[in-house]
């Protein structure tokens, strides 16, 4: 069993910079999703670990091996594609089998193991059909024998939902999640759905630009992100942004200001700032909530009822948008000026470079 | 009126066709059935009796049955060349595909010359007696490899660009190394190109005349393609003979032709229809 | 190779192998194909350069410039074989474009037997070249071949197809364009099944003629066909040496030689420098005549 540890990863294609120094260390057994944008380079650091990819900077171990210039077939690791990369002239038994004749099992141990992986993955009845006589799911369960069958240290899966269809997608999802339990070992998934990312993960990593942006675990990253990236990434609707000034420091507490609201007073680290500072104020939509008198007033634009909730967009004085999820049915017109308020420590302050600043404990 | 256009298209285009494509090879037929007396007129006349298996008999035994050796040779001529370009053109194709070193350029140039420019003929002549390959079976195999690869190469990069290059990832995490790659994987996924390359290849060099003509000489030597060109003058007059030889060399790439037409035209037309 | 760089260095480099991970496209893969086309083919054709400049044995040789090139120009019978060779080029190719096309078009028309017709064609194309050049050698005897007994059912004197010298390369010519032309059809036909119906569609809809149609829809979308056509046909018809020699020998005289069965000839005589000189004539030749060609042909298709 295996832990990894990534120093200062780099990657550069000639000249260009993909990954630019990535600290990172997953425990043995951790299910680590990586999340970002697209081209944010994280199938680069998956394939890096995979050894697809030359490191050219840094080091990685996994376990206690430095596997800079290790061959693939010898980091424990195994890997399920986006396409699956099926191969097309082999039938379902030989593809799940093809790394242990590789590597010359003894006819019998490849057959028992091909056999359990099927039974776990509940495709025994497909051993005998080539890819091309599969659904997208049964081509996704062959790929993930593919791995098992390996009995990998760690587990890499690039995006392998994205060419599922919506409800297969979340079948998948949980399958994945019990074979995690099941098996105990180290797994990486990389996706840009952050949905993925928050129902899968022990431990989320946040990249953009090839930068590691936030590590935590799902709701650590929802509660305090720790910088406006992450803030806009995770969670949905995304978290409202708005900007104002600090116009006052006291103690524990900030007094912001700005064109859509006045003197809002929040709890953040306040060593962080004085007055006149930029900042930016975020808060989640669902923290949001009618009230006589509030911080924040706006004029409806657009109202969804979904019954359960109501979907309430709104402009505000500056003219930007703001969105708030109520709970429950509210009945709303367009054109109605409403107030929201929120609770003080439901808002988080970001400092002039997008840092989060929060109150120290 | 209309409906009819086809029909009366088709039927001029019937008769036409039969006699300027159809006829020669009937003309072929039926000399190989002629005895040498009716042959001599060289008219386009049924055969009188039938006399094609004396022909045959006596063509093949002709000269120590020097067609059998020719045939023998030919074949082995072929099978071992079309073998080693289907390697050999995968593999480079292979590495051209997959990788974009700075060196593919003038690679891709030296394959286009190869293309166009005729070869040398006497500065090879010279070479391949210095390699004491001239006049020998294996000297002339590897010089239709040499020939012919530039055109192998080009059918399979084009088709190797095709195939995922996940695909070879995946191989190399279930721990392949580059020969079970290429042997294990992709050369399996390449068999309709491979099809078509040895349909092509194979009536090619089955049919060179020219090359055995320099680079092979000897009667034991001899390929079909110069056994018929030896024969013309020994059968000076005996046109039923030449043409049974006609009609049995002929024979090969008919079988193909039948089998394989679809792979043939779309070996001949690849690359014709992109732009 | 694989030393990185870190600016924190040292600390984190606790292995350095010198063996980087292997390659995954090693380049020794391409290492048979290699040798073999250049020592086979590549070497020769550079070494043809200098020995096109010697009097030449295979044993020894003498170097004498440029003598045997300016033979080539001064012998008449050999700038006779060089003309021939361009004429032969451009007579093959031109027709197998304009029958191609004409073959083709048809052909993917609705007309009936068209799988029979495309294969009758399309025989030719596998067929031996010497059996053909050999049977239409007999089909064109002045008196006693077919061609001409069947003319002479119509009162028409045949001409003598291989025997006049002013018809002898044209008669070769001709036999060339009835073997390759299924060629240049099949390729048509891949080109014209790939134009989009729409644009006929759309001329149908502006009222076109059949000919307006082939014309501004067949004719321009085609061109990379074309391009193929003539360049494959082209680049033949400058080396074709097997028909001509199964059916003429390059007679009568030299009236149908050219620049390939000059290099036979001359080999066959013993004299490999100037053999090799013809090699090299044929080379320039190609490349001269061939690359401009290429470069009018997709550069005319780049405008589109
Ligand atoms: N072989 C390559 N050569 C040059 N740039 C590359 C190569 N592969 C990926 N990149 C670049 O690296 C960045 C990260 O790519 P990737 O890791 O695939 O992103 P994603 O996060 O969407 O998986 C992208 O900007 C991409 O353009
Ligand atoms: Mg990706």
């Amino acid at each position: 069993m295996a832990g990894l540890e990534l120093n200062r990863l780099r990657k550069s294609y000639g000249a260009v910079e993909v990954i630019k120094g990535v600290d990172l260390s997953i425990m043995d057994g951790e299910f680590v999703v990586f999340v970002g944008p697209s081209g944010c380079g994280k199938s680069t650091l998956l394939r890096m670990i995979a050894g697809l990819e030359e490191i050219t900077g840094g080091e990685l171990k996994i376990g206690s091996l430095v596997v800079n210039e290790v061959e693939p077939r010898d980091r424990g690791i195994a890997m399920v594609f986006q396409s699956y990369a099926l191969y097309p002239h082999m039938t379902v038994y030989d593809n799940v089998g093809f790394g242990l004749k590789l590597a010359r099992a003894p006819k019998e141990e490849r057959d028992r193991k091909i056999r359990d992986a099927a039974r776990i993955l509940q495709m025994e009845h497909l051993l005998d059909r080539k890819p091309s006589q599969l659904s997208g799911g049964q081509r996704q369960r062959v790929a993930i024998g593919r791995a098992i069958v390996r009995q990998p240290e760690v587990f890499l899966f690039d995006e392998p939902l994205s060419n599922l269809d919506a409800a297969l997608r979340v079948d998948m999802r949980m399958e994945l999640a019990k074979l995690h339990q099941d098996l105990g070992a180290t797994m990486i998934y990389v996706t840009h759905d952050q949905v993925e990312a928050m129902t899968l993960a022990d431990k989320i990593v946040v990249l953009n630009a090839g930068i590691v942006q936030q590590v935590g675990s799902p709701i650590e990253l929802y509660q305090r992100p720790a910088n406006l990236f992450v803030a806009g990434f995770i969670g949905s609707p995304k978290m409202n942004l708005l900007s104002g000034s600090v116009t006052a420091v006291d103690g524990d507490a900030v007094t912001i200001s700005g064109k859509d609201m006045a003197n809002v007073q929040l709890s953040a680290d306040a060593e962080a700032f004085k007055v006149g500072d930029m900042v930016t104020l975020g808060i989640r939509p669902q923290r949001l909530h009618l009230s006589g008198s509030g911080a924040l007033v706006g004029q409806v634009v657009l109202v969804e009822r979904l019954g359960n909730e109501t979907n309430v967009s709104v402009s505000l004085p500056s003219g930007a948008n703001f969105l708030a999820v109520l709970d429950g049915d509210h009945v709303l017109q367009p054109g109605q000026v409403v107030t929201f308020d929120f609770a003080t420590s439901d808002a988080v302050v970001f400092d002039v470079d997008g840092i989060a600043r929060y109150a120290q404990a | 009126m209309k409906k009819q256009l086809p029909l009366i298209s088709g039927i001029a285009a019937i008769t036409v066709s039969f006699f300027v494509f159809v006829i020669p090879f009937l003309f072929i037929i039926f000399m190989a059935f002629k005895d040498r007396r009716q042959a001599a007129s060289r008219d386009f006349s049924w055969p009188e009796g039938f006399h094609l298996w004396e022909n045959l008999v006596e063509v093949v035994t002709t000269r120590n049955w020097m067609m059998i050796t020719a045939f023998v040779n030919s074949s082995i001529l072929t099978v071992v060349s079309v073998t080693l370009l289907v390697v050999l053109a995968a593999m480079v194709g292979f590495v051209l595909a997959r990788r974009d070193a700075k060196w593919n350029g003038p690679i891709e140039f030296l394959i286009l010359a190869g293309l166009m420019i005729p070869p040398a003929v006497v500065p090879t002549i010279w070479l391949l007696q210095g390699l004491k390959l001239f006049g020998t079976l294996h000297g002339m195999i590897l010089i239709e490899v040499a020939y012919n690869l530039p055109f192998s190469i080009i059918l399979y990069r084009a088709f190797i660009a095709t195939i995922p290059r996940e695909l070879d990832e995946a191989a190399i995490i279930d721990g392949a190394r580059p020969l079970d790659v290429f042997f294990r994987v992709i050369l399996p996924l390449l068999w309709p190109v491979t099809v078509t390359n040895i349909v092509v290849q194979s009536v090619g060099i089955f049919n060179d005349f020219t090359n055995p003509l320099y680079y092979l000489p000897g009667a034991n030597n001899a390929t079909v393609q110069l056994t018929l060109y030896n024969f013309q003058s020994q059968f000076n007059t005996a046109y039923n003979l030449l043409f049974t030889n006609i009609l049995l060399i002929t024979i090969p790439p008919l079988l193909v032709f039948l089998f394989f037409n679809r792979q043939i035209v779309a070996g001949m037309t690849a690359g014709a229809v992109k732009g | 190779m694989s030393v990185t760089t870190a600016d924190s260095a040292g600390a984190l480099q606790t292995t350095v192998r010198k063996k980087p991970i292997q390659a995954r496209y090693p380049g020794w893969f391409i290492l048979p194909a290699a040798v073999i086309y250049s020592v086979l083919f590549l070497a020769p054709t550079v070494s043809s350069l200098y020995f096109s400049l010697t009097r030449w044995t295979l044993f020894d040789s003498v170097f004498i410039g440029f003598e045997n090139f300016a033979q080539f120009f001064r012998e008449p019978f050999l700038v006779q074989g060089l003309i021939n060779t361009v004429i032969y080029a451009v007579v093959t190719s031109g027709m197998k474009v304009v029958i191609g096309m004409a073959f083709a078009v048809l052909l993917t028309s609705n007309i009936v037997a068209r799988g029979y017709l495309r294969s009758v064609v399309f025989f030719p194309v596998l067929v031996s070249t010497v059996g053909v050049g050999i049977t239409f050698t007999v089909l064109m005897h002045p008196t006693q071949g077919m061609i001409n007994e069947t003319l002479a059912l119509f009162g028409i004197k045949g001409p003598g197809w291989l025997t006049n010298p002013s018809l002898a390369l044209y008669s070769v010519a001709l036999v060339d364009v009835w073997k390759g032309v299924g060629l240049a059809t099949v390729i048509y036909i891949a080109g014209l099944v790939a134009i989009p119906r729409d644009y006929y569609e759309a001329a149908r809809i502006d009222g076109a003629t059949p000919w307006q149609n082939f014309w501004y829809v067949t004719l321009p979308l085609s061109r990379p066909a074309t391009a193929t056509v003539i360049i494959l046909s082209f680049i033949g018809g400058l080396r074709t040496f097997d028909l001509i020699w199964a059916m003429t020998k390059g007679g009568p005289g030299f009236a149908s030689d050219t620049v390939a069965s000059v290099i036979y000839k001359q080999y066959q005589a013993g004299f490999y420098g100037l053999s090799t000189a013809g090699n090299v004539v044929l080379f320039v030749l190609i490349a001269v005549l061939v690359i401009p060609l290429t470069m009018i042909l997709n550069r005319r298709r780049g405008h589109e």
